[in-house]
């Protein structure tokens, strides 16, 4: 076989394969370069409410059953702390509650994480460790072969001696003079 | 080469299946045989700075965007220290507030100047939208945390 005819059997078999980490790479690429200005992997809603009372001389656990129940929190209850001498922080799944014994202040933070994105997301930042470190490696490796072979695709006018080398250089020089810019 | 994928995706799920239930670990393996209390870090601070310490407790806290900080209670009431894991390397879920851990980190001394104190108060500020007055700002202080080299989520 002509070395031209392997490399694009290979360009196009390794380009498959590779389709579906591309996408999930640049998702999270996207969504992890706003990280200033949003939070890629989650939705937090933070509400406020002051409960016209609360129950007096109760233990903790009759304060957490009020509480709940008052803001219809139906969620299974981790854990609780007393942050303060007057305040109590009750841990749901999804939801945390900080209750103040004074000023009957009750503040909620409900956390979602964002469907597909935080998936996406953990996986371009190798949270699962292990074998994915392998996976992501090899993935480094193929997109490798895959921008070095795509330079010898095409032969005459259009290929690497023609207008793919004028490219190619634009390809290069731009994150050159970034890095002269700003480094 | 349909065989050859469905071998591929059998694979991969017996792979997860076989994964170990037993808590979710975070970067290295606890290695310390000895747990200390938060309470005697903070009682005790020069003895413990620059050594490893395993400690064990609630998750309070978790920070929002990055996952790389965490605020554990101590044993002690209304008390709490934060470990600090290098950006990507260990990555807290926000799931994670209000589970137990055992952690293990190297206990470091921060000193902050006013000017340091005022700056990272503003920074917070505007990261979790809450507000801040430099004010209440009046002098530097010295910030104790751990360094966080491993950890075991129950």
């Amino acid at each position: 076989m002509h070395w031209r005819k392997l490399l694009r059997v290979l360009h196009r078999d390794i380009g498959y394969i590779a389709a579906g980490l591309t996408i999930i790479y640049a998702i999270s690429g996207i969504a992890v370069n706003h990280i200033q200005d949003w939070n890629p992997n989650y939705k937090i809603e933070k509400s406020t409410i002051i409960l016209d009372s609360l129950p007096k001389n109760a233990t903790k656990d009759e304060i957490v059953v009020y509480v709940l129940k008052a803001i219809n929190e139906k969620g299974e209850v981790k854990n609780t702390y007393r942050s303060s001498p007057n305040e109590l922080e009750i841990f749901v799944e999804g939801n945390t509650i900080l209750v103040n014994y004074l000023t009957k202040e009750v503040k909620q933070e409900k956390v979602n994480s964002r469907f597909f994105l935080k998936e996406t997301n953990d996986l371009h930042l190798n949270k699962p460790k292990g074998l994915w470190t392998y996976i992501a490696d090899i993935f480094a490796v193929a997109l490798l072969f895959l921008a070095i072979s795509g330079l010898f695709l095409i032969k005459g006018k259009n290929g690497i001696k023609g207008r793919g080398w004028w490219l190619t250089l634009i390809g290069f020089g731009i994150p050159l003079l970034f890095w002269l810019y700003y480094l | 080469m349909k065989r050859f994928v469905l071998f591929l995706l059998l694979s991969v799920v017996f792979i997860f299946n076989s994964h170990s239930q037993e808590g979710v670990k975070y970067g290295k393996k606890l290695v310390l045989k000895e747990k200390t209390q938060i309470s005697e870090l903070f009682k005790n601070p020069k003895k413990y700075v620059g050594k490893t310490v395993q400690v064990e407790g609630l998750i309070v806290k978790v920070c929002e965007k990055r996952g790389c900080w965490i605020d554990i209670v101590s044993d002690k009431e209304f008390e709490k220290i934060r470990l600090k894991v290098d950006d990507g390397v260990i990555v807290f879920p926000m799931e994670e507030k209000g589970k137990k851990i055992i952690a293990e980190g190297v206990f470091e001394a921060l000193v902050y100047t006013k000017e340091d104190l005022i700056e990272q108060g503003e920074h917070m500020a505007k990261e979790y939208g809450t507000k801040f007055d430099p004010k209440t700002i009046t002098k530097g202080k010295t910030e104790y945390r751990l360094k966080g080299l491993g950890a075991v989520v129950n």
